[in-house]
């Protein structure tokens, strides 16, 4: 008995420790969540390196205020239980000022409800979810939301693609199932036909027993609402099965696996960053990214970036007050007040929300380009 | 005296401990407090979750894989309830516990009669259909749009919004569930069971009726599961179908291997232990290592099964 | 008319096509699981896992992720061999020192094996989807080798059915017509006689995990071909289901679980064709069920023995 209380002596001790000791030092803290690990890792490097780079960029121009920036990290591995965790470390570290993340939605909104009630300021670079921006005066995202990405999708399908009938191929989860919804409700406005939806599950390796239907309709162009890692294969399969249609989807499936699939040229996505569009900004943002981590930067690295220079831009005006922070955000809310960063100018709604500008691009040799025909 | 039999009556035992969990609160913690609180009030959602566990393959001997579908269904009946209605948690509750009695009873009928392989495949099988319909279900569940802005519990129509007030509250349900299977551990139908677990056909034969006492077991088993999944939602105000994938099922699993099987303090024991161990890994294991929690958790099953089958603290006294 | 019904015998036969590459998968891994069981009695929850590890090693011998690359062919050898010694070590150290122990007890560890394993590969290869290097497969796989019309089979496809007719064929030669499968047989029947009338337990046993899981791993190779995708849970769901087939054909019996699995697999690729592709993983899980509560047997088990 002796023995097992002293047990639960030592296990206190050690949780109350691990716990205190976070939170001494002399710098700010931005704390970044998403998945690092798993299989989503590959958005989650995009959203680390691109936390990183801004960081160090503002640090060796002196910091903020003479204070340096930490960036603390949280892997979440887009698991809500995780997410909730992740974010209560967070909302009880006095140092951490502000939160850049969650990546996808689901871990977004399990994450909400503490950092509302911890008064913590949060902007996400990543989840599109309509809900977000509703449950939460503390929340602020710097991307656009499902329903403006499918409407763009379906006008640029019919408007510049000249597509007649579209199947679409989604994935049962929140982000998709958003876009799906906006698309359909779209293309029925303009005239576009939507012949067929299927659906299937973030675990599924084999979809040729619906893309064998699709290719009884023969569609002009399948929308795959989705992530890469499954559109990848979806593609190969289609193409195994001898369909020769076009294929496109959102900025889920902007991601560089995509470029290893042969099968994929010619795909194209909507992203909310492209690398060779805009400004000296963006140019030096590229080089850099290159530079220091050997790969290309991926939107989610770009709207990272934003997301971390505005949180320092906050914190620069007014402190570390996390209140402060919060009103500082929300009075970012005209044009003429906005952010100016490498993904354009962000500034919010009584929501919380932002407009953003979309662009398209595609695959073409293995490459990611711009698609050469916009849609303004 | 087993220590099960203690935990009641023996007032060096419980009055210490009890002092301890009703003082966590008020220890002064600074900043780091409402973190410690929330990993503390998990750890008794998962006291509530062994102990509820604990009652089919620790008292009946039969394995249950798919001990996730009645949290799973507990906290989406709460959940879609209390946003529905704005129902008070003190009705959303018994509700989402007679739900989960229902479907632990509709699930046990048929298979009253399996061996113990085929039993846990079923399990497993059934609340994987579960999940795949709260999933797909999107009329009912909104599936992977989460069910998110749930209210938090109530308590005489004041909101208990303060995180050691949820504290309280599910250190008050623990206490039930735990004097509920205390008492029953030591009556008739606690004998029943173990005659169960120790051999069917003998039970069968001096006149136990199998059957009933199965179902019986399914019954409160499935009903504290529910009764956790009411309580995690209301606490978590979001509930998502990957909140309940088959990895909790063999979390919960893993606390009463720990722990030692049939053993009530030994459920307490392991989810005390590692729940909070979990939580410790992520603060020490480096960022690429974070999965490596869920290696070890595999591991210990394998040792814990190999080197002391009957797990920390056992029925059976050494 | 006449367009309307050709275009819908075409789907059925594609879909057909499909239903059973499909299906021959899922026996190759059934037959691991039923075998073991036939043999010792205990579902191996970890063969998914020992499947896996043969889709991530044929992925690496090929791509050079361990620092050198070996021939299509090499590879694929090598791979299946190091899966057979796998799933013998798997056995003794995590099975047989529980021979003896309550039945779930070995279950319990089957159970943390495949934790164990699963996350082992994260560790290893990370969680992401990994594909084979075009460069590193031959060529041909790729193209069709019949095409009627709009149904289209792939020369993969067929090199999956002839390997897993191959196989199954010669799994059935050694289980009937060698000494080894003699003494499977026997020990099938009866364990204690077996032993009994001179025959080494553990070292029939570990044919038997050599066996199965050398099928399982040339299973995880086609599939990561077939898909062009490895991933560290990928073990599971196959799982899964192949273990569903193996219960729908009656579990200990060979020919059982390569009808479960062909049956599996029409049923799943029919069911997400016709009627709800969300619910495609559901059938294995509603099979399973089904089965046990209604034939528990299967369609070719022999009568399960008391518990003794």
């Amino acid at each position: 008995m002796k023995r097992l209380l002293r047990l639960i002596g030592v296990i206190f001790f050690l949780t109350s420790f691990v716990a205190v000791s976070a939170s001494f030092a002399e710098t700010i803290k931005i704390a970044v969540a998403s998945p690092f690990t798993g299989p989503l890792a590959s958005f989650g490097e995009g959203v680390k390196n691109g936390a990183l780079l801004k960081a160090e960029e503002i640090n060796s121009n002196g910091g903020i205020n003479g204070k340096k920036i930490e960036i603390i990290l949280g892997d979440e591995l887009c698991d809500p239980k995780e997410a909730a965790a992740v974010a209560t470390r967070f909302a009880s570290d006095p140092e951490v000022a502000i939160v850049v993340g969650h990546l996808c939605s689901s871990a977004t909104l399990a994450a909400l409800p503490i950092y509302k009630e911890a008064g913590l300021p949060a902007i996400t670079p990543a989840s599109t979810n309509p809900e977000i921006g509703k449950s939460s005066p503390y929340y602020f995202r710097n991307v656009y939301k499902d329903d403006f990405q499918g409407d763009f999708l379906a006008n640029y399908a019919e408007k510049v693609r000249k597509f007649k009938k579209i199947a679409i191929f989604y994935e049962v989860n929140d982000y998709a199932m958003g876009l799906k919804e906006a698309f359909v409700r779209q293309a029925k406005n303009i005239g576009l036909r939507v012949i067929g939806a299927e659906s299937y599950m973030a675990e599924t390796t084999d979809f040729k027993a619906q893309l064998t239907k699709f290719k009884m309709m023969r569609p002009d162009a399948i929308f795959i609402p989705g992530y890469a890692p499954q559109a990848t294969l979806l593609i190969s399969q289609a193409r195994s099965l001898g369909m020769k249609c076009a294929f496109f989807g959102a900025d889920g499936l902007d991601d560089e696996i995509m470029l290893k699939n042969p099968d994929a040229d010619g795909l194209f996505v909507t992203t909310p960053f492209l690398v060779d569009r805009g400004g000296a900004m963006v140019k030096e943002f590229v080089a850099r990214y290159r530079n220091k981590f050997s790969i290309e930067p991926n939107w989610f690295a770009a709207n990272t970036y934003d997301a971390v220079g505005l949180a320092a831009a906050a914190i620069a005006a007014v402190g570390n007050d996390r209140e402060k922070i919060r009103a500082y955000l929300a009075g970012i809310s005209s044009p003429e007040k906005a952010f100016k960063g490498i993904t354009g100018a962000t500034y919010f709604d009584v929501n919380g929300d932002c407009l953003k500008a979309a662009f398209v691009k595609l695959i073409k040799n293995g490459q990611w380009v711009s698609a050469e025909e916009q849609l303004q | 005296m087993h220590l099960d039999d203690r935990l009641f009556s023996d007032k060096k035992l419980y009055l210490p401990l009890l002092a301890a969990v009703l003082l966590l609160p008020w220890v002064p913690m600074g900043l780091a407090g409402p973190y410690v609180l929330r990993v503390a009030t998990l750890t008794l959602v998962y006291m509530v979750l062994a102990l509820g566990l604990n009652v089919v393959p620790g008292f009946t001997g039969l394995l249950d894989l798919g001990y996730v579908g009645f949290f799973g269904l507990g906290a989406y009946t709460a959940g879609l309830l209390t946003v529905h209605y704005q129902w008070s948690i003190w009705l959303v509750l018994p509700l989402a516990v007679m739900n989960g009695v229902f479907w632990g009873v509709l699930r046990g009928a048929p298979t009253l009669r399996l061996g113990d392989d085929y039993f846990a495949i079923v399990t497993f099988g059934f609340s994987e259909l579960i999940i795949l319909v709260i999933r797909n279900e999107l009329w009912l569940t909104r599936g992977p749009m989460g069910v998110p802005g749930i209210a938090r519990p109530d308590f005489c129509g004041a909101v208990l919004d303060q995180p050691w007030q949820a504290y309280y509250l599910i250190l008050f349900f623990l206490l039930l569930v735990l004097w509920v299977v205390v008492r029953i551990r030591s009556s008739r139908l606690g004998r029943a069971w173990f005659a169960i677990r120790e051999d069917e056909i003998a039970a069968e034969c001096v006149g136990v009726n199998v059957a009933n006492y199965k179902i019986i077991a399914f019954a409160l088993s499935a009903a504290i599961g529910a009764l956790a999944g009411a309580f995690y939602a209301r606490w978590f105000r979001f509930v998502h179908p990957d909140m309940f994938k088959f990895w909790e099922s063999i979390l919960i699993l893993c606390l009463i291997v720990f722990g030692g099987m049939g053993s009530i303090s030994g459920a307490l024991l392991g989810a005390f232990i590692l729940i909070p161990l979990t939580e410790v890994l992520r603060i020490v294991l480096p960022d690429s290592l974070s999965n490596a929690r869920y290696l070890l958790f595999g591991l210990l099953i394998v040792c814990m099964m190999r080197w002391r089958p009957a797990g920390l603290l056992p029925v059976e006294k050494e | 008319m006449l367009t309307a019904i050709f275009e819908q015998s075409s789907l059925f036969l594609q879909q057909l096509v499909n239903g059973i590459t499909l299906g021959s998968i899922y026996a190759l891994i059934a037959v691991g699981y039923t075998m073991v069981y036939g043999v010792i009695q205990l579902i191996n929850f970890a063969h998914g896992e020992i499947y896996m590890l043969g889709a991530f090693l044929g992925f690496s011998l090929l791509s050079g992720f361990f620092g050198f690359g070996l021939p299509f062919g090499l590879a694929v050898a090598v791979s299946v061999v190091v899966c057979a010694l796998a799933g013998v070590l798997l056995d003794i150290v995590a099975y047989r020192p529980l021979r003896r122990a309550p039945r779930l007890a070995a279950l319990i560890t089957a159970i943390g094996m495949s934790i164990f394993l699963q996350n082992l590969a994260l560790l290893i290869w990370g969680g992401q989807i990994q594909s084979f290097p075009q460069h590193t497969i031959p060529p041909f796989l790729g193209e069709p080798a019949l095409l009627l019309g709009d149904v289209v089979v792939s020369w993969l496809q067929v090199v999956i059915l002839t390997t897993a007719i191959f196989l199954m064929l010669a799994l059935h030669l050694i289980v009937h017509y060698s000494r080894i499968g003699r003494a499977m047989r026997a020990i099938a029947q009866d364990k204690t006689a077996a032993s009994l009338m001179g025959v080494d337990v553990d070292r029939v046993v570990s044919y038997t995990f050599a066996l199965g899981s050398g099928l399982g791993g040339a299973a995880g190779i086609l599939v990561g071909l077939y898909y062009n995708a490895v991933y560290p849970t990928m073990g599971y769901f196959a799982g899964i289901k192949a273990f569903a087939a193996a219960v729908l054909g009656g579990i200990g019996s060979i020919p059982g679980a390569i009808l479960g699995g062909g049956i599996l697999g029409l049923a799943e690729v029919f069911g997400g064709g016709y009627i709800s592709s969300s619910y495609s993983n559901g059938i294995a899980y509603a099979v399973m069920i089904l089965v046990i509560l209604v034939k528990p047997t299967g369609l070719f088990g022999r009568q399960q023995r008391d518990k003794a």
